[in-house]
This record gives structure tokens, sequence and C-alpha cells, in this order.
């Protein structure tokens, strides 16, 4: 039984660190590959939709931090990393232009702490929401791969890793009463051309949207475009608002690519959970040093 | 009465066709939704109404915990002597030891018979579940690939699915033994093989039945069975329940915030 549970809490705290060693490092800045809205010439399923199945990868991804993401894959690169000797990522934050989450003072107090925190965690605050489980939400769910699987009136997005899932009306059915708080919100889709809209409210304002404490407040609002650009291409843009945090409305790029189908890819279980024993064992290593 | 004919004509036909269409062993009444491939279409939002997640065998109520007739065929768990004390200790013990009770994901068939909805989606070479509970997902594998070498310790196990006419017949295997079927204490070891047989009886039922193997622990398979609904709401969808594992909603996103 003890060694299940250790087996267990270190498979675990392999899947949180792996999650922090993402894709290789792309040269290409975001900016290279904006949403071009158009019209859909691709299949369409019965329902009308867009058949955009299939699994689609961020170039850079892992959800890490927003304004840095991603971290270079090998044990050597990471180091130079650290020496400040890799080559940064580009910001995923593409408005404003200088790539900075446009925070309100008060709110990059906060944030800031949670950066100095977050690898020494000395309160239950100092822990990063993903590595408790919670649901990863609109704009951190498309930091990781996603499968999208398309039914009649909806499109649901997966995230293997953290067993997240979006389901997504495009049927035009109104947002749930204005009393549901959500982690992930309540999304709600529509199709213009090769675009899927989505507007999402009802947010609790729990989550982070980074390892680096990013956050917003309940009130926010966000719409995200996924535009499709040419069946193997998927660019991901939300922009946020909310005017309690922020000084301005700010917008979030990635660029993603269709994963090749494999005969031999399937998903598989996932265990994280909400009583996630790695989060208190993150507490005692920092207690122990 | 003649301009009845035609209307009852055609409902003739769609009475035939859906009987028809039902085919399979337990399919009656109305016509079941099917996919291209001609399978029984189970997409949608389903959830059982019954008392099994507090307790698998019959009971009275108590505080918390509604009464159940039970969904134990013949309402006899064959536990080992050894395993039946067991199941006695943790039923004392379960308002603190049941392994739901720290969010852990509860395990199948428990994870079936949660008070909360799941959504099924359905492509090809896969049955994909969707749960509001603590937003557990269930990839049941129709590709017709065994299952991977073990052991290997899932919460949910690793399930490999094919049709038998209109059921479902999925195979469990490779569990951990940190869950319970129920907050009663009733349990299993890593041993634990399931069939769960899913028959569509309507567009709106699903007869689930699982027969539950395992050497370590029983003397010999045992079954539960039970009806799952279709959630009808016309604006059903599935929200979220996140457990409540420590009382996390002082510390997010940041203390004293909101």
């Amino acid at each position: 039984m003890i060694a299940v549970f250790v087996r267990t809490a270190i498979a675990l705290i392999v899947v949180v660190l792996v999650s922090q060693i993402s894709m290789p490092v792309v040269a290409q800045a975001p900016s290279g590959q904006t949403g071009q809205t158009g019209t859909w010439t691709g299949p369409r399923l019965a329902d009308g939709q867009p058949d955009v199945q299939g699994t689609w990868r961020p170039q850079i991804s892992g959800g890490r931090s927003l304004e840095d993401p991603g971290v270079p894959g090998s044990v050597e690169e990471q180091a130079n990393r650290t020496k400040g000797l890799s080559k940064k990522n580009p910001s995923r934050v593409s408005d404003p232009a200088d790539g900075k989450v446009p925070y309100q003072p008060w709110a990059a107090t906060l944030r800031q702490h949670q950066i100095e925190n977050e690898n020494v965690a000395t309160r239950q605050d100092h822990i990063d929401t993903q590595a408790r489980c919670f649901i990863l939400g609109a704009i951190r769910q498309a930091a990781n791969a996603n499968e999208i699987i398309q039914t009649t009136g909806q499109v649901v997005l997966i995230n293997e890793a953290y067993h997240n899932f979006r389901v997504i009306p495009v049927d035009g059915r109104p947002h749930v009463s204005s009393r549901i708080a959500l982690w992930g919100g309540d999304a709600r889709g529509r199709w213009e051309g090769n675009t899927l809209v989505v507007e999402v409210t009802n947010l609790n304002g729990k989550n982070r949207l980074s390892h680096d404490g990013d956050f917003l407040s309940p009130t926010a609002r966000i719409v995200e475009r996924f535009t499709f650009l040419d069946g193997q291409r998927l660019t991901y843009e939300a922009t946020i608002d909310d005017p309690k945090v922020f000084t301005q409305p700010w917008k979030i790029t990635v660029p993603n690519t269709r994963v090749k189908p494999s005969e031999d890819d399937e998903p598989w279980e996932s265990a994280c959970h909400e009583g996630e024993r790695s989060a208190d064992l993150m507490l005692q290593e920092t207690s122990s040093k | 009465m003649r301009k009845h004919a035609i209307p009852a004509v055609v409902a003739a036909i769609a009475l035939t066709y859906g009987l028809l269409t039902a085919g399979g062993q337990s399919s009656t009444g109305s016509a079941l939704r099917r996919t291209a491939d001609g399978h029984p279409d189970l997409s949608g939002v389903w959830q059982v109404i019954n008392a099994a997640a507090w307790n698998v065998q019959g009971h009275h109520a108590q505080k918390g915990m509604p009464a159940g007739l039970g969904v134990v065929e013949g309402d006899d768990i064959p536990y080992q002597p050894w395993a039946a004390t067991k199941q006695k200790q943790n039923y004392e013990k379960r308002m603190t030891a049941d392994p739901e009770g720290k969010c852990f994901l509860p395990g199948v068939p428990r994870i079936m018979y949660m008070p909360f909805p799941f959504q099924i989606v359905q492509s090809s070479d896969r049955v994909t579940m969707l749960f509001e509970y603590v937003h557990a997902i269930r990839y049941v594998h129709m590709s017709g690939k065994k299952h991977p070498e073990g052991h290997i310790d899932w919460w949910l196990g690793d399930s490999r699915g094919r049709w038998e006419g209109d059921t479902l017949v999925v195979d469990v295997v490779h569990f951990n033994e940190d869950t319970w079927f129920d907050r009663a204490g009733n349990f299993h070891s890593d041993e634990l093989h399931l069939v769960e047989r899913y028959t569509p009886t309507g567009p709106d039922h699903i007869d689930y039945e699982v027969t539950v193997e395992d050497e370590k622990v029983f003397t010999r398979p045992w079954k539960m069975r039970m009806p799952m609904y279709r959630r009808k709401e016309a604006n059903v969808q599935l929200l979220e329940y996140e457990c409540y594992a420590f009382d996390w909603e002082k510390y997010y996103p940041y203390p004293g915030l909101w």
C-alpha cells in the first residue's frame, strides 16, 4: 500500500514536471500566423459545422508562463535557460505590443509574489491550480494539445494530460444563469466561416492562467477565436476584457498545428485529482529544505 | 375517417421501421438513434437515479444518506471471510476513510452511478465519457486492440469495448486498489475485472449491467444492474464539481480576493 502510494506520488510529480517541459522552442514569433478569417472550404458535418476533428498542438505548449512560455526540452537546454543563455520564446500576449499582461499595479504585485514563490511553496496558495488539478479553463487549456470531437450542435475539446474537457454548444442556446460561477466558465460558440468564435462568461475567477500566477476576475469576459487556416494550422486567439484587474483589454495568440494521426496513439488515463498528493509533497519538500 | 388513413399508414410504417432498426436483443419501443455505422448512438447526457453511490446494497436512510433498494443481484456480495471483516471495518470508519472523500478519481463502476450527470461522446474508434464529477474522462477504446500489458495502476482502469448487437460490452482491467464501490466500504483489489453491458432499451434509457470479478476479494463473480436515464432538460449541459479535498475557496486565485 505504501509502495503504491509512493509510486503513484512519484508518477504524479513526473506528470507535473513533464507538463512544464514542453515542445521544442520555435524561433518564429506567433505573429507570423495570426488568424485570417475566411470561408471554410473543407468537409462539413451533418449539422453543417466545418469538420475540424483531430488533435491540435500549440507550437509552444505548456502552462508555465504567458509572457515567457515554454521550457526547452533537454536538461542541457534547461540549464542554459536558467543561466539566461537560452533564447526566449515569444510571448503569447500579442496585444499590447510589449507582450506583457496589462495588470493594474495591485494585481501585478500579487502575480510577482507568486512568481517568487511558485517553486518554494510555503503556503497553500503558492501551489498552482494546475498542480491541484483544478479545471484549466478557456485560456490555459489552449496552452496544451487538444483533441477536437464534434457532435451535433457541439464542439468538444479534450486535454488528456489533466483530464480536462470543454463542451462548447454551437446551437445558439443562451448562457446559463448569472448566478452560476464556474472554473471553466460557460462557453457559447458560433461558426463564422473558418472561425469558431466562443464567448466565455460565468467565470468564478479562481483559477490561474499559468504557473506564474496570472489570473482574472469573476466578471471577466473572454472571446476566443479558433481560426482553422488550411486543415493543418489553427490559430487560437483570446481577448480578455476585465477592467477589474487590467488597465486595458488584452489578447493572446497561440499558433497550433494538426498532430498527424497514428494508429498507435490512444489517450490513456492521466490521474490528476483535486486531492492531489503531489501538492502536499511540494509543501513538505520546501519545509524540509 | 378517410383523412386519417395516410397518417395511420405512415405511423404503421414508422413503427415497423422503428422495430426493425431497433434490432438487437433487448431493444423495444421507439427507435434508437444510430450512428453512421449503424450502432446505437449513445451520445448525450445521462445519469442514474438511485442511492448506489452511498451503498450498492439495500439500505435504509441515515443522516445525509438516502435510502436505496440496492443494485446488487440477490443483494449479496460474496466476500471471502477476511474481506467481509475488512468491509465492516471500512463501514465503521467510512466518513473519513472513503477515498472519494479525498477527491481521488472514484473508480469504475462507482463513477457511473455517482449522483452527477455524465456525457457520452461517440466516435468511430472510441466512446468517450465526460463526467461532471471532478471533470473525469473515461476512454472506452473500440479499435479492437487488446488491453496493454500490465499490471497498470489506473483509477478508472483500461476499458476495451465492442458491440454485441445493440449492446456495448466493455471489458475493464488495470485498476489500483485505492477505490471503493460506495460510501459503505464495499471494496476490491487491484485484480478487479469488470464486464459492463450497456443496452439501450429506448432512445432515453440504458440498461446498465456490470459483472464484478476479483479472486483476491470475492468467492465468485457478482453483478450489479440499474437503468441509466437520459437527462431531458432542453438546456441540459454538464456543470462542474471540483470536489473539496481542502478548503480551496479561500486560497484562490489569491487569499482574500474574491
